[in-house]
């Protein structure tokens, strides 16, 4: 039965496993905004259902206004970074704030030396 | 020069027969380690017997043939071979040497014609060899006994190489670890065929005693403990030893399907969404309204809700449930403010 167990683990380690052939593992952000973005990005997803929740509240014919008010003042509450306006959607490979293309996640200069170089599926230089 | 003729005849077929039950007792010595290997081995050679002697017997005749022309090494132990091989080499068990060696010591010694003498003496050395083995497999295995039970059906050869081939793909293990659901239903179909050929019955019939009672494991019912920090520190080792890189585009995609970055094809919509919950969960949420007062703005409130979260594909049951128990849990810290009002 320890030998059963041992197989077990022995497959489930073959399947879960990365190969030893190396891949390239990126542990660093690019620059310190990026890294403050991507807290944002999960305090958002964490507040995300109780920002909904009070806001219906809020935006609300019905319930009466005191109600209301109240949740206003709860979901001023909240920490800042749960906000999903305060996130940048900045380039992910230069962390360039502006020129972002939103499909390819790219700042337009990036999105170009990779299009040139035919890197990019799909994409070719327009012409007409 | 007869001596040296006689002399260069035994070395001859010392060298053929030392070749050729080589051959033969490796079988055999493979077919005495499992009973079950010896059970497929009889059976088996129920049909080929004939066909194995005769192939035996070309066998030594064309290695005697090449041997003649060869070296005339051999063992250098005086007459160590008779000359009635024929039978013996069919048995196929190479003797002790020692016993050969006190055997013509013994012929020599005695005043009789010398080879005939040996020739006897190292036969019934033989046929002594072949009964003690018979023994240890635990009864002589009356063949007799066993085909009179048996009704044998008849078979064709294409039959047979599928059931040898079926034999071979049974004894096959990668990595030691049988890969069970993929070949269930061929070793399953195997099983029936050549268990369809020989008809007998399981407890009729006096017992033959060819299976020795094989002693159950006595931890039977030993709980599994979850395997130690150790063991998989061992297990990830051993994979990471034994992981490849891979050899082409195929294994790598493989390999990239089996972490988890490419999906499974064809797609499969619903992959991680395990909703077991039937649609009238889903829309008809009525009955999580219990808590709420029955009428008030908070219920038409809380209606509306219920009305937005029926439509909704995306939540299961379980986050919809969740949702209006929150908002329950809100109002009901705020009761004594909306008494208030």
């Amino acid at each position: 039965m320890a030998a059963a167990a041992l197989c077990w683990a022995l497959r489930a380690a073959r399947q879960v496993l990365p190969s030893p052939c190396p891949r390239q593992v990126r542990s660093y952000y690019v620059d310190w905004r990026m890294l403050r973005d991507v807290k944002r990005r999960k305090m958002a997803h964490e507040y995300a259902d109780e920002r909904l929740r009070i806001n219906a509240i809020r935006k609300n014919s019905i319930l009466p206004r005191e109600l209301q008010e109240v949740a206003d003042k709860e979901i001023a509450a909240l920490p800042r970074d749960s906000c999903p306006v305060r996130i940048r959607n900045r380039c992910v490979l230069t962390s360039r704030p502006r020129g972002v293309k939103r499909r390819w996640r790219l700042s337009r200069i990036v999105f170009r030396h990779f299009a040139d170089h035919a890197q990019m599926s799909g994409v070719q230089r327009a012409m007409w | 020069s007869t001596s040296s003729m006689l002399s260069t005849d035994k070395d001859k077929s010392a060298a053929s027969k030392d070749s050729t039950p080589e051959g033969a007792s490796k079988k055999q010595e493979d077919g005495a380690e499992t009973p079950k290997q010896q059970l497929l081995d009889i059976i088996g050679n129920m049909k080929v017997e004939v066909s194995y002697r005769k192939k035996l017997q070309q066998l030594k005749a064309s290695e005697s043939k090449k041997q003649a022309l060869n070296k005339l090494e051999g063992p250098d132990s005086e007459g160590s071979v008779p000359e009635g091989t024929t039978e013996d080499t069919q048995r196929g068990k190479p003797l002790n040497p020692e016993l050969v060696k006190a055997a013509s010591a013994v012929a020599s010694s005695l005043p009789h014609d010398k080879k005939q003498t040996e020739s006897e003496l190292l036969a019934q050395l033989r046929r002594h060899e072949e009964t003690t083995d018979k023994q240890k497999k635990g009864g002589t295995i009356n063949i007799r006994n066993v085909i009179s039970e048996m009704t044998v059906k008849r078979q064709t050869p294409a039959q047979r190489s599928a059931r040898l081939s079926g034999r071979i793909s049974l004894q096959l293990d990668e990595d030691g670890l049988r890969i069970r659901p993929e070949r269930s239903s061929a070793q399953s179909l195997d099983s029936r065929r050549y268990f369809c050929c020989v008809r007998f019955h399981l407890k009729v019939g006096k017992r033959l005693n060819i299976f020795t009672k094989a002693t159950e494991p006595e931890h039977t019912l030993k709980t599994v403990s979850s395997p130690t920090i150790w063991d998989l520190e061992f297990a990830k080792e051993v994979a990471a030893v034994t992981a490849q890189p891979p050899r082409n585009g195929f294994e790598e995609m493989i390999q990239w399907t089996k972490e988890g970055i490419l999906w499974e094809f064809p797609i499969d919509n619903e992959v991680g969404m395990e909703d077991d919950a039937e649609f009238h969960e889903h829309i008809f949420l009525d009955k999580h309204l219990k808590g709420f007062p029955k009428e008030g703005p908070i219920r038409h409130f809380m209606e509306l809700v219920i009305c937005g979260l029926s439509k909704n594909p995306y939540l299961s049951v379980k986050q919809k449930v969740e949702h209006i128990e929150w908002f329950q849990k809100y109002f009901e810290e705020k009761k004594e403010l909306l008494q208030e009002i």
